[in-house]
């Protein structure tokens, strides 16, 4: 029976996916599950000038040499943001242009992509373990395409796929966020979009439903309060719960053997829903730490066992 | 979309666009309030400060100064902490992570679970001495103050706090914050009120409002002032003169001290919860004003209270009362509860429902702050419990109410135990004098982990922002973490080993002390034992939980 290694949220943490595509072997994995959310919220610029670069790191302006410029770069990888080498003058241009940011921002998500697709298929090729990804809500559609045209890798979104006698079913829309992201509809929409799917499986107690958002008021999807201006309430002591109710209703009314979370960092658990295990594994993208679940599934238990890790 | 540049430097230094978990940070005053809520100088402060009679050549201004530099370095060295591992779980996530999975869950869940049992009883005879029996005094209700002080009372008393902590479990952190800061404000309020009624009334003032009061709700006669200090003298407290400075004896008051100022960092369990803790200052800051704001209020606070209840008599007035429940055949004071200062200042206007209604206000710094006891607690068996070392229930919460009530049984049916042993079994009560020395044991642990993290786990150090801060070289969370084990370890050892016994919890004198912590460390030893071969059983193995991957 498979064994199931789940990480989502990596958020362009390259560090982070190196050690996702090294998870199978280390835990003995049979299975990769990226959750969703790849790719990095932020772009770096290295900006080329006076025969060196120069970066802003951790709020600190930071000189280097050509020579030490990749190591800058890994760096900035390493904590899920995009080095971006440039002039002083593309720089202010980028600070002026909201267009033209977005389409640098949509271009090094996409080359990061697909650099991480190239890694997963030089990895993996000829030892038989599967690897599934699910773009979550902070990935742009263009990542869809990347990721189909994959070599070793299988996209998620919006199908229903078999895993040895398992189904599971994947979606990284999530219900709406304060972010205006680029996967957000309604409750009513994604009970339909899950519901499409759902419909389909034939045995839930043979099914996984890899849904990005963490079912309402699960205590997987708890995160700071926040006001209208995004700014923590309470010192970030007090806690909301985010969660979608269609997530809720559909494992509710499912009832499948596993449901697989992300989308909230902070709320890193594992509860049972009835007869469904869920699981938040959380995130740590920004240290390069990997959290994530082992699972191990079983024909007659269902799920053998399971695990968080911080990897 | 990128629409929105940030940096130190006067061009952007950093492209973001929309994606989810994108916040501002915190307000610091937020974190403040919380962290100065743990110094909390009035319920924790006065209580704590009323035991250094026992060093009657100490200097109790300057003890409170040297011990606030020496608890910067404690703050410093946990915001640095939070700014490399910034999770959920604080010391236990520290120690596991740094230390090992075994050591950090022994040690921690002792520190965060175990020992806090104790502080229930604790917080209780708290809300006793400055709330109900004082109120009920003042008010003329002799039988239910009385009631308050007996063996069931105090039982009682231990409920209503359990139940009050699980209610504010219960409703969450974003009601009671709410509360908190309603409280903090009115508690202001009260104890500027108290500061203008020291100022502004003379030491003679005092005596004759004392020797009136003490008549009219104690039914004592003549002067009660003087027959206090007699008290005293009579059960053998020497006398104290606040101007005399001696350094040994102001080092031997810094274990008292630590009841309530070693604590600045108790929400640092919490702050993994939020991104903005990656941001070293935030954490460092809503700490550091938390104890320093404390401690200036202290000062303040201290000096008025010299100034017009005279320090002699303060420190009589403790001496007479403690000597009685410790020393037996003291002889008992005239007014025969704790002296509250706040009591004793409300005294200086003639007038019981004035009297009253300070206490009322003043007990706000008890409510708004002991429904934080078990917070911490919760995140912490939450930790073990996503870890596999506790059963999954002991984190689970409740679907209607999100009341999480694994954890909450897991603390609050051994604190009613321990409520109980504590109100009925007297010689039990060096046990809980111990609870301070378990958790500074805990923070020492952590210590360690600090002092040695850029080693042990050089790949989070590295990456971390506090990885350029070096002191001649050396990282400078080890330096800070060098100084506050040092500071730590000289009050374990005071607390343990003091040749006169003053803080009435060394090893020779509170055998009791001695085998409950030890049973503690024994069944915290076989929980993680029996978790590793259970979970081992069915294919699980703890010791990879933070195992890292290769990243090549």
């Amino acid at each position: 029976m498979p064994k199931v290694f789940f990480a989502t949220d990596l958020h362009g943490s390259e560090m982070c996916w190196r050690k996702f595509l090294n998870a199978a072997k280390f835990y003995d994995a049979d299975v990769l599950i990226c959750g969703g959310d790849m790719t990095g919220k932020a772009i770096v610029p290295v900006v080329e000038e006076n025969g060196g670069f120069t970066a802003v790191l951790a709020g600190e302006q930071q000189a280097v040499t050509a020579d030490g410029v990749a190591d800058v770069e890994a760096v900035i990888r390493r904590k899920g943001y995009y080095p971006l080498r440039m002039s002083v003058e593309r720089l202010h241009e980028l600070d002026q242009d909201a267009g033209k940011r977005a389409e640098t921002f949509q271009q090094v998500m996409l080359d990061g992509v697909e650099r991480w697709m190239s890694m997963a298929a030089e990895k993996l090729r000829g030892s038989g373990i599967r690897l599934f990804v699910c773009p979550g809500n902070d990935d742009e559609m263009e990542v869809d395409d990347v990721i189909r045209k994959a070599e070793m890798v299988e996209l998620g979104e919006g199908r229903v796929v078999e895993i040895d006698g398992y189904s599971m079913i994947s979606t990284g829309w999530s219900n709406h966020t304060p972010w205006n992201t680029h996967r957000e509809e309604t409750e009513e929409k994604l009970a339909e979009r899950i519901e499409a799917m759902a419909s389909l499986v034939g045995d839930p107690s043979r099914a996984i439903f890899n849904l990005h958002c963490p079912p309402y008021k699960s205590g997987l999807d708890e995160a700071p309060a926040i006001d209208a201006d995004l700014k923590l309430l309470h010192g970030g002591r007090a806690l909301r719960a985010v969660g979608s109710t269609a997530v809720r209703d559909a494992i509710n009314k499912y009832q499948p053997l596993l449901s697989l979370h992300g989308h909230i960092h902070e709320s890193k658990g594992a509860v049972k829903l009835g007869k469904t295990l869920s699981i938040n594994p959380g995130s740590s993208y920004e240290e390069g730490v990997l959290m994530g679940a082992i699972v191990q599934l079983d024909a007659k238990k269902g799920i053998k066992s399971y695990q968080l890790v911080s990897g | 979309m990128a629409d929105a540049t940030m940096g130190s430097a006067p061009r952007p230094g950093l492209f973001l666009r929309n994606a989810t978990g994108l916040v501002k940070a915190w307000s610091t005053f937020d974190a403040f309030v919380y962290s100065f809520w743990s110094v909390n100088l009035i319920t924790l402060g006065l209580y704590g400060m009323s035991f250094v009679y026992s060093v009657p050549d100490g200097q109790l201004l300057i003890a409170i100064l040297l011990f606030g530099v020496l608890t910067t370095f404690l703050v410093i060295t946990y915001a640095m902490l939070v700014a490399v591992m910034p999770r959920t779980g604080g010391d236990y996530a520290w120690q596991s992570r740094v230390l090992g999975g075994g050591l950090g869950f022994v040690l921690s869940i002792t520190g965060w679970w175990f020992t806090l049992f104790l502080w229930a009883p604790i917080y209780a005879n708290i809300l006793v001495v400055q709330f109900f029996s004082p109120l009920a005094y003042t008010l003329g209700w002799t039988s239910v103050a009385t009631f308050f002080t007996s063996q069931t009372g105090i039982f009682v008393s231990c409920l209503i706090v359990l139940a009050f902590v699980a209610v504010v479990v219960t409703v969450g952190m974003e009601a009671y914050a709410k509360i908190q800061k309603i409280c903090f404000w009115i508690g202001l309020i009260g104890l500027a009120v108290v500061c203008v009624l020291l100022l502004f009334n003379s030491q003679s003032d005092f005596q004759n409002a004392f020797n009136r009061e003490a008549t009219s709700l104690f039914g004592a006669s003549g002067n009660s002032y003087q027959a206090t200090i007699d008290a005293a003298t009579k059960g053998g407290f020497p006398g104290s003169d606040f101007g005399h400075v001696s350094f040994g004896p102001i080092l031997l008051l810094l274990p008292w001290l630590a009841f309530y100022l070693l604590w600045p960092n108790w929400g640092a369990t919490l702050y993994g919860e939020v991104r903005g803790a990656k941001d070293i200052r935030k954490p460092f800051w809503s700490m550091f004003w938390g104890l320093w704001v404390t401690i200036g209020m202290v000062a303040l606070v201290l000096i008025l209270m010299v100034k017009t209840f005279g320090w002699n008599f303060y420190q009589a007035a403790n001496a007479a009362y403690w000597n009685t429940i410790y020393v037996p055949g003291s002889p008992a004071p005239p007014v025969g509860i704790w002296p509250y200062p706040v009591m004793f200042a409300g005294w200086l206007v003639d007038n019981h429902l004035f009297q009253a209604l300070l206490i009322v206000v003043m007990g706000l710094w008890f409510f708004g702050w002991a429904g934080t006891l078990f917070l911490s607690s919760t995140r912490v068996i939450f930790a073990a419990a996503f870890d596999r070392v506790l059963p999954a229930w002991a984190a689970n919460i409740s679907a209607k109410r999100r009341v999480p009530y694994g954890s909450l049984v897991l603390m609050i049916v051994p604190s009613i135990v321990v409520s109980a042993v504590y109100a009925y079994k007297p010689n039990f009560t060096s046990v809980f004098l111990d609870a301070t020395a378990v958790l500074a044991l805990t923070f020492f642990a952590t210590v360690v982990a600090a002092i040695i993290l850029p080693w042990r786990r050089k790949d989070l150090y590295d990456a971390s922002p506090i990885a350029r801060y070096k002191v001649a070289g050396i990282p400078a969370i080890t330096v800070v973490g060098v100084i506050t084990g040092a500071f730590l370890l000289f009050m374990l050892y005071e607390w343990s080993f003091n040749s006169a016994d003053l803080y009435g919890t060394t090893f020779s004198s509170t055998p009791n002390s001695v085998y409950y912590f030890l049973a503690t460390y024994i069944v915290a030893i076989v929980i993680y034992v029996v978790a590793r071969v259970v979970r081992g059983r069915q294919g699980i193995d703890l010791r990879r939980i933070h195992h890292e991957i290769p990243v090549e």
